[in-house]
């Protein structure tokens, strides 16, 4: 049999932040204590059984007014495979013109159906503001 | 269309960030058909570029985007509807000449400096972070010190970073965000110090941004000196008591190569005071009547150059009602002046707009001094309504509607922030 | 070999550069720092006292009241930010009215032009907003506030201009004799903590000289205006025949909305150690108070303190009750080189041909100009032909400002020149135009633009201008835009995420994009909530 332990979690899911508290005995979920809705125990399930997050990040693209393009996942993906995920990012690049919601790359850190994609559209710019020939000299 | 500037317009806007491509939309809904929009930048779209984390849209889009999307679709319908931007521009001043058309002064490369005369302003130039100067931290002047918008430009936009190993000073949303992208792009963040006994961002950017990277939150502590000759070397922090003061005795030190302060944001109103513009001591930015309009006849306002808001959201709302108003004024529809100044109470520490008219309904900001769980928002003694929180850090919006004005005869309307538990107003 | 070599490149340095280009002569500049001015000068107070405070008889004294009045035509030369505002010194006390008495009679006899006593009435017509408590003032109308900054890059320039070479990043490390006369310096670029680090490039050295070994001058004379390290640097030629001994001085920024307060310096009456903490109108029109007056041993380190803001404001508040710490915008603080002999130290050491111009604390931004003169006329008299260049030009060109333009100015400016059309710095209203002409005159970092344009002194203090800044500085430096630094050596700002990529790859070792294991286990950036 094995014991009953909790975990503790804050809830996000709105500005209160209820400190929520979750009673297992491995990974049967006993109960959840401390919300003041049902979003609380939803969250603290969720968090218990399979913490997901999302993160935006940029990614280096020549050929348009800035440096870089910000991607994001297109759906969160397992907490721990967020460093796997940011290393797969980091060897991106991208050129001018980008559209938004243009796929970078699929099933990101092996995670299926989890896609890296532009934020933004970025045309490309034959004379960016930094090598204007006006202030050459 | 982007790029173009005539000499004429019925509106034109200061500032293409999101409250300045709503203003240009909300603008064109009233009726009218010549806007212009004048940008600092290379492009619109405003601080929102640089935000690539995702939480904007929830109320607008009822989807979660990131800045860059938020921006983009405002950019795109701009772009649709024929609003004129002119990217690279700034606004030096504004006259009113004898016809009563304002006169903007706009300063760019392409155009020298020239003068668009138009029959309404909307003021939408955004805010600008509070500075070391601010908090008076003693120390030396190393390089290494940034405002946190400014680190986070220099990330997101331009591709560098502040440093390797980061202190941050102030745990507002942007202090909390700059904590996890600094986190995934592999510079060291030793912790956030926050002044006061609770953090001024979002629950869920705690979580999110601090605990999930293992990234303490200190409370009730500060940055008392800034150490290091020619880059920063170290901080020293102290927890300070409930005067804020810092105890000394139990200071440490950190240290550290970059330091980013995320103390607060102030509205960017050079412009307005250069213009007279009346300015609420509390917001920091234009007393405003039902219309946003401010002082200064056909000058509007709104977005957080009018107050700083947490989400863009309300900017959007906001700053469409500011465009119409706007446009309307650019028609010669003229409104009977508001009869009612609105006033903060009990734990309110500003809400806006300054005066209501009875005739429509009118959307009211506001913010509390203290947190307060449950509370009841009181409006005179027309309105009471029970909130289960207010945070200083959460606006708080209503909708006043005009048959709860229609027999108030007085000329003054007084919100307040009641505890559930009794207790009148005072 | 050079005729002479200054060292030091603070306002003093920068003033005997400019006097000895009037002549035929080789001489060489060396500064420790990125840029002149960057010491001692950029963080003093900024007066030009009218010389009544100073003892009679010092030769401080002396050069104090001839300097003050060589200033109206140095402005006019040179363009720097320079107004005669005029000082009070207020007293609080009959003692220190009687003592304001003997001061009045002991300015007139050094030639003190103007001085008045004041009753406190004709004090409250003049100034309304100081204290009540204050009986009397002595008006001395010669005195003014100047950006001591833009003074030594005028000097600096001009110096240049007429042939001086100036050499910065140059820190001297030893000085010998050389065979046949004369001296040989070895100086060698500073390095701060950091430097290596950001992998900065900005080492400034002559063609074909190795920078990181260092160079070697050759001058038959030098002159040693290193601040508040002279006596280090006389020690290298055993002429340590002082001690300098830094004395720290915080000052405080007010937000510009205080301009007006007070329209003349304030100065309380002056103690034996310093002139006391005061309020300045500064020449750009915000309010400034300080400097406090700690002595230290530390000739790097300058911090300020709370306990320094303590006294700053409860010092000031005594002279003028509204003004508030909270209004401060910005800090710094400065080191004075006060010598161990009280006066300033200038002319020949017992090493022929080293000459000290050393401990020269206040007032030495009023007596620059003359303590130029003099310490000229010295070498002169131990040997130093002074033949006058006929080509000499005392002139500078002032940079264009077009913050403080007509309309109809500011519009003849962009048609000429479509840089103005381009904001840098929206706070102070600085154009594109005006930082590539500050990097004409002389700007090599972020403080260099700062302090010749105003841009990042604003209200944002340099959150809108720096990456604009930094851009331009990269562009016209010639160097990647992470090795533009705030202030010289070890002041890196950012460092490439490009640098980071490469790193990530070379780790990555060819994995592929979407590979779930590499990378994974090392270092997790997600604690186990």
């Amino acid at each position: 049999m094995t014991a009953r332990q909790e975990q503790h979690y804050v809830c996000i899911s709105c500005p209160i932040g209820c400190p929520l508290r979750l009673v297992h005995e491995g990974d049967q979920i006993i109960e959840v204590e401390g919300q003041e809705c049902n979003r609380g125990a939803k969250y603290a399930r969720q968090e218990f059984t399979d913490p997901r997050r999302t993160f935006s990040t940029t990614v280096p693209i020549t050929g348009a007014v800035y440096g870089r393009l910000p991607v994001k996942l297109s759906a969160p993906v397992p907490r721990q495979a967020i460093p796997a995920a940011m290393a797969a990012i980091r060897l991106l690049s991208a050129e001018a013109p980008v559209r938004l919601g243009q796929v970078l790359l699929r099933d990101v850190a092996g995670v299926a159906g989890v896609d890296v994609v532009a934020c933004r559209t970025m045309d490309r710019v034959m004379i960016t503001p930094s090598d204007d020939p006006s202030s050459a000299t | 269309m982007f790029g173009r500037m005539n000499r004429r317009y019925d509106v034109v806007v200061v500032g293409g960030g999101p409250a300045g491509l709503a203003a240009a939309l909300g603008a064109l809904d009233s009726g009218v058909s010549r806007v212009l929009v004048v940008e600092r930048e290379p492009e619109a779209g405003g601080i929102l570029r640089q935000c690539i984390h995702a939480g904007f849209g929830l109320h607008h889009f009822r989807e979660e985007l990131t800045g860059p999307e938020y921006a983009e679709r405002f950019v795109t319908q701009v772009m649709d509807r024929d609003i004129d931007v002119a990217p690279h521009s700034y606004v030096t001043g504004l006259a009113v000449d004898s016809s009563g058309h304002r006169l903007v002064r706009v300063l760019s490369e392409r155009g020298g400096l020239a003068t668009v005369e138009c029959r309404s302003v909307v003021l939408a130039m955004g805010c600008r972070e509070r500075t070391r100067g601010a908090v008076r931290i003693p120390g030396t002047r190393p390089a290494g010190i940034f405002t946190a918008g400014l680190a986070q430009k220099l990330l997101n936009l331009d591709g560098y970073l502040p440093g390797r190993r980061a202190v941050i000073l102030g745990s507002g949303d942007i202090g909390l965000i700059m904590a996890r992208r600094l986190t995934l792009e592999g510079c060291k963040v030793e912790g956030v110090f926050e002044l006061m006994p609770y953090s001024n961002g979002l629950t869920r950017n705690v979580v999110q941004c601090l605990d999930d990277y293992g990234i303490p939150l200190h409370l009730s502590t500060t940055v008392t000196r800034i150490h290091g000759r020619d880059r920063i070397e170290a901080v020293t922090v102290a927890p300070v008591d409930e005067t804020g003061r810092p105890d000394a005795a139990r200071a440490w030190d950190v240290p550290c190569d970059t330091l980013l302060l995320s103390i607060g944001l102030i509205p960017e109103n050079e412009l307005s005071e250069s213009l007279g513009i009346a300015l609420d001591v509390v917001t920091g930015g234009p007393k405003v009547d039902s219309t946003l309009a401010t002082s200064l006849p056909g000058v509007f306002a709104c977005g957080n150059v009018l107050h700083v808001h947490d989400l863009v959201d309300f900017v959007t709302e906001e700053a469409l009602r500011a465009g119409r108003f706007a446009g309307e004024h650019a028609r010669q529809i003229r409104r009977p002046r508001d009869a009612i100044a609105l006033v903060p109470g009990a734990n309110v520490r500003y809400c806006l707009p300054h005066t209501l008219s009875a005739d429509r309904p009118h959307t009211v900001y506001m913010r509390a001094k203290t947190r307060m769980s449950p509370c009841i928002l009181r409006v005179g003694n027309l309105l009471e309504r029970r909130l289960r929180f207010v945070v200083p850090a959460e606006m708080i919006h209503l909708t006043i509607q005009p048959e709860l004005l229609e027999r108030f005869y007085e000329d003054r309307l007084q919100i307040d922030l009641l505890p559930v538990d009794g207790g009148g107003v005072p | 070999m050079y005729d002479v070599a200054i060292i030091g490149g603070g306002v003093v340095g920068c003033a005997i550069a400019r006097e000895l280009s009037r002549y035929h002569l080789r001489t060489v500049l060396l500064e420790r720092l990125a840029e002149v001015g960057f010491g001692t000068t950029k963080t003093n107070s900024g007066i030009i006292h009218a010389g009544q405070q100073t003892t009679p008889g010092t030769l401080k004294g002396l050069l104090e009241v001839r300097g003050n009045a060589m200033f109206d035509q140095l402005q006019r030369e040179l363009g720097f930010g320079f107004r005669r505002c005029g000082e009070l010194v207020v007293a609080a006390s009959a003692e220190e009215l009687a003592s304001l008495e003997r001061m009045k009679a002991d300015g007139e006899a050094k030639g003190v032009p103007g001085l008045e006593m004041w009753d406190a009435q004709r004090l409250r017509r003049e100034e309304p907003n100081l204290s009540l408590h204050l009986v009397g003032a002595l008006f001395a109308p010669s005195a003014g506030v100047i950006n001591p900054y833009e003074f030594a890059f005028a000097l600096a320039e001009c110096a240049v201009q007429n042939g001086v070479e100036l050499r910065v990043e140059q820190e001297v490390e030893s000085i010998a004799l050389r065979d046949g006369g004369g001296f040989r310096i070895h100086a060698t670029v500073p390095s701060g903590p950091g430097a290596v680090q950001a992998g900065l490039g900005a080492v400034k050295a002559g063609p074909g000289e190795d920078s990181v070994a260092g160079v070697d001058v050759e001058a038959r004379f030098i002159i040693n205006a290193a601040g508040v390290h002279a006596d280090k640097v006389a020690a290298l030629v055993g002429a340590d025949d002082f001690i300098i001994r830094p004395r720290r001085g915080e000052e405080y920024l007010l937000d510009r909305r205080l301009e007006g307060i007070v329209t003349r310096l304030i100065f309380p009456v002056p103690t034996p150690a310093s002139k006391g903490i005061l309020i300045i109108p500064t020449f750009d029109g915000t309010l400034m108070v300080g400097p406090t007056a700690h002595d230290q041993d530390d000739r790097f380190d300058v911090p300020t303190t709370t306990e320094g803001s303590e006294e700053v404001f409860a010092t000031v508040r005594r002279l003028c009750p509204s003004l508030d710490a909270r209004a401060t915008i910005a800090e710094f603080a400065g080191l004075r080189a006060v010598s161990d002999t009280g006066d300033f130290i200038i002319g020949p050491s017992r090493v022929p041909g080293f000459f000290h111009v050393a401990g020269i604390q206040s007032p030495g931004l009023t007596a620059s100009p003359a303590i130029a003169v003099h310490v000229v006329e010295l070498v002169g008299r131990a040997g130093l032909p002074l033949v006058e260049h006929d080509q000499f030009n005392p002139h500078v060109a002032p940079p264009a400002r077009f913050a403080t333009q007509s309309h109809e100015v500011r519009q003849a400016l962009v048609e000429a020149d479509p840089r103005f059309g381009r904001l840098v710095c929206r706070c102070e209203l600085v154009t594109e135009a005006e930082v590539h002409q500050a990097v004409d005159h002389g700007a090599r970092t972020l403080d260099g633009v700062k302090f010749r344009t105003r841009a990042g002194m604003g209200r944002c203090q340099g959150g809108f201008c720096t990456t604009r800044v930094m851009q331009i500085l990269s562009r016209r430096l010639g160097v990647p835009f992470h090795e533009v630094t705030k202030r010289g050596a070890g002041s890196w700002l950012v460092i490439p995420m490009a640098e980071d990529r490469e790193a990530a790859m070379t780790e990555a070792g060819g994995m592929s994009a979407g590979d779930t294991t590499a990378g994974a286990g090392e270092e997790a950036p997600c604690s186990d909530a």
